[in-house]
C-alpha cells in the first residue's frame, strides 16, 4: 500500500486539457461529501434525540434528511462521476481536451444550481419524490449544466484515434446519456406537466432505477473494470462475456422499476413485470462477478489487490456489489419484499450499493487519478489508512446494522437502535475528513506549482 | 461494438423499451381513471379536498412528513398493513386520481397515514400529538407551528390548522370498485 501512493505520476501527458475540470470535479465532490456526511450525522442524531435542533423549521428532520440525500447523490456522487468518467475516457481515448473551459462552465453551473436547489429545500420548497425534491425551477439549469459537464466522454470517444474499444467506455457512454434522458422525461411528466395519480409514482420508480443502475451503477462498473485491469496488470477474465453483460444490464435495468413498488396501488401485472426482470438481472450480475472476481483471482491477485490502495477500496466495492446485487434480486420477490418493504432494511440495501460499492470504487479511483493529475504524492499515508478503515468499517457496519436490525424496528421507536447508526455515521465522517485533508493538500500544492511554472 | 452510433442507438432502444413497456401501457390502463361512487347513485369518491386541506397538504410537503410516513396500504398477503390497522382495504390507483402530487412515500418511521382521518380523534388531540409526539417516538415536535397568545395559551397557527384539516381528510374507508370494504 505504502509504495503505491508514493509513486510519481507518469501518464498525465495523455490527459492534456482534462486535468483542470477533473480537479474541479474532485474538489467539489469532496466538499459535498463532507457536507452530506455532516448532515447524515445530524439526521441520525435527530432520530436518537428528536428534540435536537427541532425548534427551527429549517432544520426539521423532514428537510435535513432530504438535503442529505440530495447532497450525497447530486453533490458527491455526481461530481465524482463527472470527474472519473472524464478522466478514464480521456485516458482510454487519448483525448486532447481543447475546450475544457466548457466543462468548467458545466461544473460551475451544476454546483451553483445544486446549491440553490438545496437552499430552496431548506426554506421549504420541496417535492415529495425522492431525488426529485429540488424545486422544478432548478431542473432546466441542472439539465443544461449536465450537458456541459458530462457529455465530454462521448466527444472523446467519437474523436478517439484508436479503433480499440474497452468495456469501460460502453458503460461511460451509457451513463452519460441515460441521466439527461431519464431526468428530463421525469421532470416533465412528474413535476412540469404531471401525469395523473399513480402514474407519477410509476414514472418516478423508473427514474430512480435508471439513475441508480444505469447512471450511478454504470459509472462505478466502468471504473471497476478500468482499475481492476489497470492496477492488476491483467486483461479482464472472460472478457467475451462483457458485451453480453453490458447489453443485458441495460436491457433489464429500467424494467425492474415496479419491483420497488410491490403492493402499491399500481396494476398487478406491472408489478409482476418488475419482479421478473429483477430476477433476470442475475445474468448481468453474474457476468460482472465473473469478470471482476475472475480477473483478481489469478495468481494471488487478491493479496496483491489488498496491498494496492486503489484496489483495496475496489475490493470492498466489488464484494459490496456482489452482496447487494444478490440481496436486491432476492428481496424483489414478493414474499420477501413484503417483510422488508418500507423498513430500514431497504435503507441498508441502498447504503450497501451507494456507499459500499459506488463510493468505495470512487475513493479507489481518486487514489489512482489525483496523484497523476497533480503530479505529487499523497501527503500522508496515515490519513490514507484512516480513510480506508473508517469508511470500510463505518460504511459496511452501517449497512449491516440496518440490514440485520433494521426491519423489525419500524414504528417502535427503539432508541438503542440508533446509537450504532450514529457511531457508524461518525466513523464515516472521520474517514471523509482524512480523505479531504489529504486530497486538498495535494490539490492546493499542485495548483501552486502550476501557477509557479507558468510564471517561470 | 466499435461504433458509437451502435452503442448510442442500443442505449436509447433499451430506455425507450422500458419507458414504453411500463409507462405508456400504464397510461393506457390508468390514464382515464376517474372518480367512482361508493354505492349505486351515491356521491363520487375520492371526495374533493377542501381549501384548508389543500393548504395543509402543502404544509405536510414543506415539512417533509413524507420521509417518515407513507400513504399507501398494501393488500393482505403482501405485508400486514391491514392487520396493523392502517386501513380497512388496500389503496388502489383510483384513490389518488385527484392528487396533483402524490405523497405515497417509500419509508416508514411512523405509521401509514392513508386512512388516518378515519382513526383520528379530536383536533385538540392531533394538535397535542404534533406538539409532543408519543414518548420514545422518533417524530420531532412541531412547536414552531404554534404560538402563545397574550393570555399565555398555546394556539395553533393557520398552518397547523390546515395541517390538521389535511390529516383528517386522509381516508379510504369507503368502497372502491377495485377494492370493496369487507362487510
Ligand atoms: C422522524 C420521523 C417522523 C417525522 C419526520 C414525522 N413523523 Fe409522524 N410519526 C412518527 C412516529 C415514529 C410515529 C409513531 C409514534 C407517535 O405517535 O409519535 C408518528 C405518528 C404520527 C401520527 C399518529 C399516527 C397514528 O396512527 O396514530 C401522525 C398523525 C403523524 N405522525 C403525523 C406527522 C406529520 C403531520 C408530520 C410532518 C409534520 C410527521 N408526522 C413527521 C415519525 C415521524
Amino acid at each position: 500500500m505504502s509504495q503505491d501512493h508514493h509513486r510519481q505520476s507518469h501518464s498525465s501527458k495523455s490527459n492534456t486539457g482534462s486535468t483542470l475540470p477533473v480537479r474541479l470535479f474532485f474538489a467539489s465532490a469532496l466538499g459535498w461529501l463532507i457536507i452530506s456526511s455532516v448532515l447524515g450525522l445530524i439526521v441520525s442524531l435527530k432520530l436518537q434525540l428528536p428534540s435536537f435542533m427541532a425548534g427551527c423549521e429549517w432544520f426539521t428532520y423532514g428537510r435535513l434528511e432530504v438535503l442529505q440525500r440530495n447532497a450525497f447523490t447530486y453533490g458527491w456522487i455526481a461530481n465524482a462521476i463527472f470527474g472519473v468518467n472524464l478522466w478514464i475516457m480521456s485516458a482510454l481515448a487519448r483525448f486532447e481536451f481543447k475546450d475544457s473551459w466548457l466543462a468548467v462552465c458545466g461544473w460551475l453551473g451544476w454546483n451553483l444550481t445544486l446549491t440553490l436547489g438545496l437552499g430552496a429545500i431548506l426554506l421549504g420548497h420541496l417535492n415529495g419524490y425522492a431525488l426529485l425534491e429540488m424545486p422544478k425551477e432548478v431542473a432546466p439549469a441542472l439539465f443544461i449544466s449536465f450537458l456541459f459537464a458530462a457529455l465530454w466522454p462521448a466527444v472523446a470517444f467519437v474523436r478517439r484515434p484508436t479503433g480499440h474499444v474497452f468495456v469501460s467506455q460502453w458503460y461511460i457512454i451509457g451513463a452519460s446519456f441515460v441521466f439527461p434522458v431519464a431526468f428530463g422525461i421525469t421532470q416533465l411528466l412528474v413535476l412540469w406537466y404531471p401525469t395523473s395519480g399513480v402514474l407519477q409514482a410509476l414514472i418516478h420508480s423508473w427514474f430512480i432505477q435508471n439513475i441508480q443502475l444505469l447512471w450511478i451503477g454504470s459509472s462505478a462498473i466502468s471504473a471497476t473494470y478500468y482499475f481492476i485491469s489497470k492496477e492488476s496488470g491483467r486483461t479482464i477474465s472472460a472478457y467475451y462475456l462483457a458485451t453480453v453483460g453490458f447489453w443485458t444490464y441495460f436491457l433489464f435495468a429500467g424494467w425492474t422499476a415496479p419491483a420497488s413498488l410491490l403492493g402499491g396501488p399500481i396494476p398487478v401485472w406491472i408489478q409482476s413485470v418488475g419482479v421478473t426482470t429483477a430476477l433476470m438481472m442475475l445474468v448481468p450480475v453474474i457476468i460482472l462477478g465473473i469478470n471482476f472476481f475472475g480477473t483478481l483471482s489469478y495468481n494471488r491477485g487478491f493479496a496483491g489487490a489488498w496491498n494496492n490502495t486503489t484496489l483495496r477500496f475496489i475490493l470492498v466495492g466489488i464484494v459490496s456489489f456482489a452482496v447487494s446485487s444478490a440481496l436486491n434480486i432476492l428481496f424483489s420477490t414478493r414474499s420477501l419484499n413484503a417483510i422488508v418493504r418500507f423498513t430500514d432494511f431497504t435503507v441498508g440495501q441502498q447504503q450497501l450499493v451507494n456507499y459500499g460499492f459506488v463510493s468505495m470504487v470512487f475513493f479507489g479511483a481518486a487514489y489512482y487519478i489525483l496523484p497523476r493529475i497533480t503530479g505529487s504524492f499523497w501527503p500522508s499515508a496515515k490519513l490514507v489508512h484512516l480513510h480506508f478503515w473508517s469508511c470500510a468499517i463505518g460504511g459496511l457496519g452501517l449497512a449491516l446494522h440496518l440490514l440485520i436490525c433494521g426491519y423489525p424496528t419500524v414504528n417502535s421507536g427503539v432508541m438503542s437502535y440508533y446509537l450504532p447508526v450514529i457511531f457508524f455515521v461518525l466513523l464515516q465522517l472521520v474517514g471523509h475528513i482524512a480523505f479531504a485533508i489529504n486530497s486538498f493538500v495535494m490539490l492546493l500544492a499542485s495548483a501552486r506549482n502550476t501557477h509557479d511554472n507558468t510564471h517561470a | 461494438m466499435k461504433d458509437f452510433n451502435l452503442i448510442l442507438s442500443g442505449i436509447f432502444f433499451t430506455l425507450a423499451a422500458s419507458f414504453g413497456g411500463l409507462l405508456i401501457s400504464g397510461e393506457v390502463q390508468l390514464g382515464t381513471l376517474g372518480r367512482a361512487p361508493a354505492e349505486e347513485g351515491g356521491p363520487l369518491y375520492p371526495p374533493r379536498e377542501t381549501g384548508l386541506a389543500i393548504q395543509g397538504r402543502q404544509v405536510y410537503l414543506e415539512l417533509g412528513c413524507v420521509t417518515c410516513h407513507t400513504q399507501q396500504v398494501r393488500p393482505a398477503g403482501q405485508g400486514n398493513d391491514i392487520a396493523k390497522g392502517y386501513g380497512p382495504r388496500p389503496t388502489v390507483a383510483r384513490d389518488y386520481v385527484l392528487q396533483t402530487q402524490l405523497l405515497l412515500g417509500n419509508h416508514r418511521n411512523g405509521p401509514d397515514l392513508a386512512n388516518y382521518g378515519a382513526r383520528a380523534k379530536s383536533d385538540d388531540e392531533i394538535h397535542g400529538h404534533l406538539r409532543s409526539p408519543a414518548a420514545g417516538s422518533t417524530m420531532p415536535a412541531y412547536n414552531f407551528l404554534y404560538v402563545v397568545d397574550k393570555n399565555g395559551v398555546t394556539q395553533p397557527t393557520e398552518r397547523a390548522q390546515a395541517l390538521v384539516a389535511y390529516l383528517k381528510s386522509l381516508r379510504i374507508d369507503y368502497n372502491s370498485p377495485e377494492a370493496k370494504l369487507k362487510q
